[in-house]
């Protein structure tokens, strides 16, 4: 792609944010206000800041990276203000700070490169952790957790005459898919040796294996006590994934799956949130009024929609619960339908194609390890939640990356961004 | 580890792609079943769109508007069958044809947006109708109560200018739920009588034995067999006469046998014509086929040539619009009118044109030929024939001061009473409007239902002036 094919791709996108925005003023109140401007204005500024960090301190990274993240947060931030406008507001300043964020990231790495992060990995480890933890300290403190929903997985700032809330489990995942890749890449050898066995089954040394598994293990227990079913196996899934492309071993695949099926077998028995989402995939008209409300609004909303859905500005997509958040995907497809939803899932494949690609491309085993953790991390949590709201797996509450409404998921989702043009910037220089 | 790597890549890749697949599956194989769930409220949570348009009379009287989110009928059962309802759960009548039409066209899309930028009134239009509210009235107020219907015809467009049915109802009350438009007890009301009901003619079917014949040579002074009785070959009931007695003479002229409406002589016409002549002129008038219609018009049906040639009792009753002859007054309008138009038919209509808030004109009928009934000079031959009906004989309630009516009456066999028929066309030097009148078990047709017609006539003479 030409550097000016990948310009005009941005423009692009923010000029749909423009005529989205339009549609949805004009449809409801039959005026363009000045959120149309407002909306394409801080996307352009977003993503263009982004491009410009990029062209300056990682010059030779991939150009495919870019133009697809902008399409879904275009699309994402239309439907998020469509549904609550309030929201849509909020959202375009999370998505400038985003975007400051992982300007500073690459500002910060210009000069020692992604290797400054495999130099503090326990710092990392210990942060990961110590965010995860934080939603568990007491409400009453001026930085304090929140329950939202039923799961304790917010943080809530007080300041004063308002309250600021953020998500640090979204943090903590970046920062553990750093330490992981930096741990594997240094003792990849000794997990991927397989001295010891137990009948036919060959196993690591289990010295080798503590870290890791307290670093799992810790996360997942903290993520079940918080109830947080989509964090919790978007985590487990991104470590055994990269265990298993660190050491090429298919044994950590194997009682990786294991160990999910298993998991998921005794949450569904042990908590009564994970039975319910249980029952609203398998049978959601059988308590429509109930748990199965949310599934069933859902398969209504996408069967309503057709080829190009209702229109934006057009359907009812608020009907649906949780729309701007878990469920930004159907409110998508069903205002601009089967069309919509295939050209957010193709710019997800396209992206994910290209983090892998990254991975494969990249200078040593670590830069592959991270861009590999990256990439799994993108990819499990897409197709999570749009599995969940498709009805093809339970739903399991995480959000879309770049397109559901969420400060700290934005955040650090567009971290991610600049870590995958910094590990493609790295593989040529 | 690219190994690796690559096949995890595969994987979610592949993943991604099953997704796309199933998102396909669920918006159109499997959605039909999930947009008529009765739970699927969607359709009904839809935001209110912008009003819709209003329902004009041709003389700007408003039949139709929205008034707060819900439709109103400010002139109630005037206008019940042809303007019909537009309730929360069922429409009809051109509210329902016209659905589409009478939304904004401001449907919030990029195409809407881009339109109204070049200046373009999206705003609700209204849908003008042909019906002339006088005339529609005039014949509300001759029907009054009783069971029957009448229509109206510009024979020159064939724009509808009346249309009434009886028993009516308001359709106000069907959008507020009073009355519900599947009970049982709301079927006779809501029953259009105009172009979903048929009755058997009676005499007004002469006209066309008259056109047979005209086609077999015959012409208005020709004399015909006449008698007090006529026994068709195979016998069965001889036709007798209204009244029992002859027609005034034997033989007689066809007109006069029009004018005394001469069952014998018509009866006995038609099994000399044959089958065939006169099942030919009934369908040249459109019998046996779809009349197109804004609302939709059940068909006209009379037996084929064949089955009526090979029963000569049953050709000879239905030369006087007996037997298995069926009507709608819809077609029987549009026979009158057809004559009144030098014999071709034009297809009828009621919607003039659909008008944007700004008074731009958006769709508008053109008036086209629907099928030729008789030649031009058939036409004025059965003219001549039709004025000397209301000028001496059965039609004469049907006349009207000033200017020439022609007609034909009829009084047509029915359970209830005999139901009175009249066709009339007026001026007829020069005819502007064409009528049926049916009225059931009314009685003569001539005297119920020809001042009917003379007051429909009158209210349009009126208003065209």
């Amino acid at each position: 792609m030409t550097k000016r094919a990948e310009v005009a791709l941005i423009v692009f996108a923010a000029a749909i944010v423009a005529v989205g925005t339009a549609l949805v003023t004009l449809t409801a109140d039959d005026r363009i206000t000045i959120d149309t401007a407002a909306a394409a204005a801080a996307h352009l500024a977003a993503f263009g800041g982004l491009l410009l960090a990029i062209r300056a301190w990682a010059p030779a990274a991939s150009r495919l990276l870019l133009p697809p993240v902008a399409f879904v947060t275009a699309l994402g931030s239309i439907e998020v203000f469509r549904i609550d406008r309030d929201l849509g507001r909020i959202q375009r300043w999370w998505l400038l700070l985003a975007a400051v964020i992982a300007t500073g990231a690459l500002l910060l790495l210009r000069k020692p490169g992604v290797e400054l992060l495999r130099r503090f990995r326990y710092l990392f480890l210990a942060a990961a952790l110590g965010l995860l933890l934080l939603p568990l300290t007491p409400s009453s403190w001026p930085l304090g957790g929140a329950t939202v929903n039923g799961s304790r997985l917010w943080v809530r700032l007080d300041l004063g005459d308002r309250t600021l809330s953020f998500q640090p489990g979204e943090a903590a995942k970046i920062l553990l898919v750093i330490f992981l890749a930096s741990f594997l890449a240094d003792r990849w050898q000794a997990l991927a040796a397989m001295p010891r066995s137990v009948g036919p089954i060959r196993l690591p040394e289990p010295r080798q294996l503590l870290p890791v598994l307290i670093a799992f293990g810790v996360s997942l227990a903290v993520l079940a006590y918080q109830k947080d079913l989509g964090a919790s196996l978007l985590l487990f899934m991104t470590f055994v994934l990269l265990l298993f492309v660190a050491t090429d071993r298919l044994t950590y695949l194997v009682a990786g799956g294991v160990l999910a099926v298993g998991g998921a077998f005794a949450a569904a028995a042990a908590f009564e949130h994970v039975a319910v989402r249980v029952d609203a995939w398998l049978r959601p008209f059988d308590d429509f009024a109930g748990g199965g409300y949310q599934v069933a609004q859902s398969i209504f909303a996408l069967a309503d929609a057709g080829i190009f859905g209702a229109g934006i500005g057009n359907g009812v997509p608020y009907l649906v619960p949780a729309a701007a958040t878990d469920y930004v995907f159907v409110a998508i497809t069903e205002e601009m339908g089967l069309a919509g939803g295939m050209a957010t899932l193709a710019a997800y494949a396209i992206l994910i194609a290209v983090g892998f690609g990254i991975a494969l491309r990249a200078a040593d085993r670590f830069r592959s390890l991270l861009a590999a953790g990256l990439a799994i991390t993108l990819a499990v949590q897409t197709l999570l939640i749009v599995a969940g709201v498709l009805r093809i797996l339970p739903l399991t509450g995480i959000t879309l990356p770049f397109a559901s409404y969420g400060g700290s998921a934005l955040l650090s989702n567009l971290a991610i961004v600049a870590l995958f043009a910094r590990i493609s910037h790295e593989e040529r220089s | 580890m690219k190994r690796a790597i690559r096949s995890v890549a595969v994987t979610m890749l592949g993943l991604m792609a099953f997704s796309v697949v199933w998102l396909t599956w669920v918006q159109t194989r499997a959605g039909a079943q999930y947009r008529d769930d009765p739970r699927n409220v969607r359709a009904f949570e839809a935001p209110a769109g912008p009003s819709r348009g209003r329902i004009i009379t041709f003389d700007d009287v408003v039949v139709a508007e929205d008034d707060d989110g819900t439709r109103r009928y400010p002139e109630g059962r005037a206008y019940a069958h042809i303007v019909g309802f537009d309730s929360s759960s069922a429409q009809s009548g051109v509210e329902r044809t016209r659905f589409a039409a009478l939304a904004s066209r401001h449907d919030g899309s990029l195409t809407a947006w881009l339109l109204r930028l070049l200046g373009a009134d999206l705003g609700p239009p209204d849908v003008r109708l042909t019906i002339v509210d006088e005339v529609q009235q005039a014949a509300v107020a001759a029907l009054g109560n009783r069971t029957g219907a009448v229509v109206a015809i510009d024979p020159r467009t064939g724009a509808v200018l009346a249309y009434v049915s009886s028993p009516s109802f308001d359709p106000n009350d069907v959008v507020s739920g009073e009355l519900s438009p599947t009970d049982e007890g709301a079927a006779e009301a809501l029953l259009d009588r105009v172009a979903d009901h048929v009755l058997p003619p009676g005499s007004t079917f002469k006209v066309l034995v008259a056109a047979a014949a005209i086609r077999a040579g015959l012409n208005p002074d020709s004399e015909v067999e006449a008698g007090s009785s006529y026994t068709p070959p195979g016998g069965g009931m001889p036709i007798r006469n209204a009244g029992g007695e002859g027609c005034g003479g034997n033989p007689i002229s066809l007109t006069r046998a029009m004018v005394v409406s001469c069952n014998t002589a018509f009866a006995r016409l038609a099994v000399e014509l044959g089958g065939d002549y006169v099942v030919a002129a009934a369908e040249a008038a459109g019998f046996n086929k779809a009349i197109p219609w804004e609302t939709g018009a059940v068909v006209s049906s009379i037996p084929t040539g064949g089955e009526l040639q090979a029963d000569p009792p049953a050709l000879a009753q239905t030369g006087i619009g007996e037997r298995d002859v069926r009507v709608t007054p819809l077609l029987m309008a549009l026979i009158a009118a057809a004559i009144a138009n030098d014999g071709a038919a034009m297809a009828p209509y009621v919607v003039d044109s659909v008008v944007a808030p700004n008074g731009e004109v958006l769709e508008s009928t053109d008036p086209r030929v629907l099928h030729r009934l008789v030649p031009r000079q058939a036409a004025s031959a059965l003219t001549e024939m039709m004025i000397a009906v209301v000028e001496s004989g059965t039609g004469s309630p049907a006349a009207v001061a000033g200017i020439d009516i022609a007609a034909k009456t009829g009084t047509a066999e029915g359970s209830g009473g005999p139901h009175a028929w009249i066709i009339a066309f007026g001026p007829a030097d020069d005819p502007t409007i064409a009528v049926a009148v049916v009225v059931e078990g009314g009685g003569s047709g001539g005297r119920v239902a020809g001042p009917i017609a003379a007051e429909v006539i009158s209210a349009w003479i009126e208003f065209a002036r």
